[in-house]
């Protein structure tokens, strides 16, 4: 599928947001789905990177990434420009699944893993739940999309490694933190970030008794079931599930982080 | 123009197919386009029982290539049968069963069941697998071995083509396709990946948790096309040309190396519709090159 670029814009250093219209509109998307993004149109790098879709129309006639640039094939998206195209397919995977049941949330999000909350924190504020959103960053400089999930009304805590806003240290212990001091712990607990995060949030919310839904990032050579090189161990059982159909997003007792 | 071929008794439609282990069993593609576009397809490769497959990291990305080491992750024979070929049965392209066996009992017992299956159209062995009861060193890798387990397949399928997918991880494969011919195969796949390593220079260790990896994709594409040269030269069998392909030039330069078809594997992970879309731009390339059938350029660079 072709999608021509809308914009790129540069978020803070080493961060950028793309938005794209797909030639047809893709349809409904699921916050945590991910598209597979074709970098060049020669052999190397080959393979597709998986982005998760971070803003999105209803209709999937305009989507958005935020992307890190972490090495050649990010650091060609960071050149594209208003007006090219990009080879995009997607979306793939299952997303995030709040229940009804589910009155408080409590979101923990670290560097791009933002990108699903951006229209996941606002839908279910809008819906009546009370929703926390821990933002994880190296620096005050590096937060993300602190402002858009404010204006949601959530409640938005802040964690920087270096200590430049709110909690100094990672976003982990800050949930280890907010898990202690709150009257109620939330319903539920939704996580996206570096698999070391993963599992910490994993750990913390196992100890509380919170159901919590993480989202992996294996490295994946074709994002739609068919190498069987994306896979999760499968807890107790000597198993393996694909990340690209099962996940990325998985219920975190279901799997070894 | 009429781009279909008999390979070994088996009817393709088009000369391109999907190899084993990229095409799941073929059901994961049809969100994508309809196989019966498609000349048909190898199942990633089936064992007697279902197999949990290797420890992750599983792939790596390489320069125009991958590393995998998935472990013949498969369903097992049961599931294949029970849930896969109803689906398969009606749709109308060629079903390739690929397998594999620990020991040569384990082959034979396989051979024997595949060759029972209604609707599968030929069967693939693939001799790549560790021998257990020979320290782990691959069937395909020792000239006896392989006549050994080629032989024993042999004598038990009766029904359907029994093509030898032969392992590139050999000083000289002529003579392993050679000795493939002589104990019966009906014909060559050529070839499996290549024997490879990528090290994560932080962590000081492979990047795969299995150590070494099979490379694929376009990087091994000149190293397969001489190969297929080679067997080309050694076989009367037809053999299927595997390795990188990525264009129709692609399909057409095995073709000419000796290949009656080809089947493409680590671009479908890019390209999903990419075999369809090969089929379709073939005739036009035939024309330009003057040609009216695969056929006639069948080899066509081994003569003067
Ligand atoms: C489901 C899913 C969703 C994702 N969502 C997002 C998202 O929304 N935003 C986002 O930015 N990312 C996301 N990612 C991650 C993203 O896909 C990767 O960051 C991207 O594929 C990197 O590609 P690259 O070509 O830029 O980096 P690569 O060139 O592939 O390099 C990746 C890293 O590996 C290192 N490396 C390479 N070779 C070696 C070696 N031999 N030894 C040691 N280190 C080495 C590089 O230095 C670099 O740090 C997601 C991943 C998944 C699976
Ligand atoms: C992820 C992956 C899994 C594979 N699994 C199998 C397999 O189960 N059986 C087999 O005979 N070959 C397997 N192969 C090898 C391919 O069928 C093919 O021979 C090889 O990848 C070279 O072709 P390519 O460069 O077009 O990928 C696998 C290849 C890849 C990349
Ligand atoms: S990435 Fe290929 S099966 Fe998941």
């Amino acid at each position: 599928m072709q999608c021509a670029v809308i914009s790129n814009r540069p978020l803070t250093e080493g961060f950028f947001h793309l938005s794209l219209a797909p030639e047809e509109p893709m349809g409904a998307i699921t916050p945590g789905q991910f598209v597979m993004i074709r970098c060049c149109d020669f052999t190397d790098p080959l393979l597709r990177r998986p982005m998760s879709v971070a803003d999105f129309e209803p209709d999937g006639s305009r989507f958005g990434l935020i992307v890190q640039t972490a090495g050649r094939g990010t650091g060609m998206l960071s050149h594209l420009v208003e007006g090219d195209r990009l080879d995009v397919i997607g979306p793939f995977g299952q997303g995030y699944n709040v229940p009804q049941e589910a009155k408080s949330v409590m979101i923990v999000a670290g560097g791009t893993g933002v990108a699903p909350f951006m229209t996941l924190a606002p839908t279910l504020a809008a819906g009546g739940k009370n929703v926390h959103v821990l933002l994880g960053a190296r620096t005050k400089g590096h937060l993300l999309m602190e402002e858009r999930f404010l204006h949601a009304g959530a409640q938005v805590h802040v964690a920087t490694e270096d200590g430049s806003k709110g909690f100094d240290g990672l976003v982990t212990e800050l949930m280890g933190k907010q898990l202690d001091h709150m009257d109620e712990p939330p319903d539920l607990a939704l996580a996206c970030g570096p698999a070391g995060m993963m599992r910490a949030v994993a750990t913390l919310a196992e100890h509380s008794n919170i159901p919590c839904q993480v989202s992996l990032e294996n490295s994946m050579a074709c994002g739609f079931g068919a190498c069987l090189g994306c896979v999760a161990h499968v807890r107790g059982e000597e198993r393996y599930v694909t990340v690209c159909r099962k996940g990325p997003v998985f219920d975190s007792r279901e799997v070894e982080i | 123009m009429d781009i279909s071929v008999d390979f070994s008794g088996i009817k393709l439609k088009n000369p391109v197919v999907g190899a084993s282990g990229t095409f799941g069993y073929g059901l994961t593609y049809e969100k994508f386009f309809d196989l019966s576009l498609i000349g048909g397809f190898c199942t990633k490769g089936l064992s007697l029982q279902s197999r949990a497959g290797n420890p992750i990291p599983r792939i790596c990305e390489t320069p125009s290539g991958m590393l995998n080491a998935i472990g013949l992750q498969n369903v097992g024979l049961d599931k294949f049968t029970s849930k896969k070929m109803p689906k398969l049965r009606k749709i109308d392209t060629a079903v390739i069963a690929n397998f594999f066996g620990e020991t040569v009992e384990e082959y034979t017992e396989l051979a024997a069941k595949l060759d029972a299956i209604d609707g599968v159209h030929g069967l693939e062995m693939n001799i790549s697998c560790p021998n257990v009861e020979k320290g782990g060193a691959a069937f395909g890798t020792d000239i006896k071995t392989t006549e050994a387990v080629v032989k024993a397949c042999r004598s038990v399928v009766k029904n359907k083509p029994l093509i030898v997918k032969l392992s590139p991880n050999v000083t000289d494969i002529s003579e392993f396709a050679r000795v493939c011919e002589a104990s019966g195969a009906d014909g060559l796949s050529v070839i499996n990946t290549l024997v490879g390593m990528v090290i994560d220079i932080t962590k000081r260790k492979p990047v795969l948790a299995n150590g070494a990896g099979g490379l694929s994709g376009p990087a091994i594409r000149p190293v397969a096309v001489r190969m297929v040269w080679q067997c080309y030269k050694a076989v009367k069998i037809p053999i299927f040309g595997i390795g990188g392909i990525a264009s129709a030039r692609d399909v057409v330069e095995f073709i000419m190396a000796g290949a009656t078809a080809v089947q493409v594997g680590t671009m479908n992970f890019v390209s999903p519709g990419i075999i369809p879309q090969l089929a379709e731009e073939l005739p036009e390339l035939l024309r330009r090159l003057g040609a009216d059938s695969v056929t006639e350029l069948v080899g066509a660079a081994h003569r003067d």
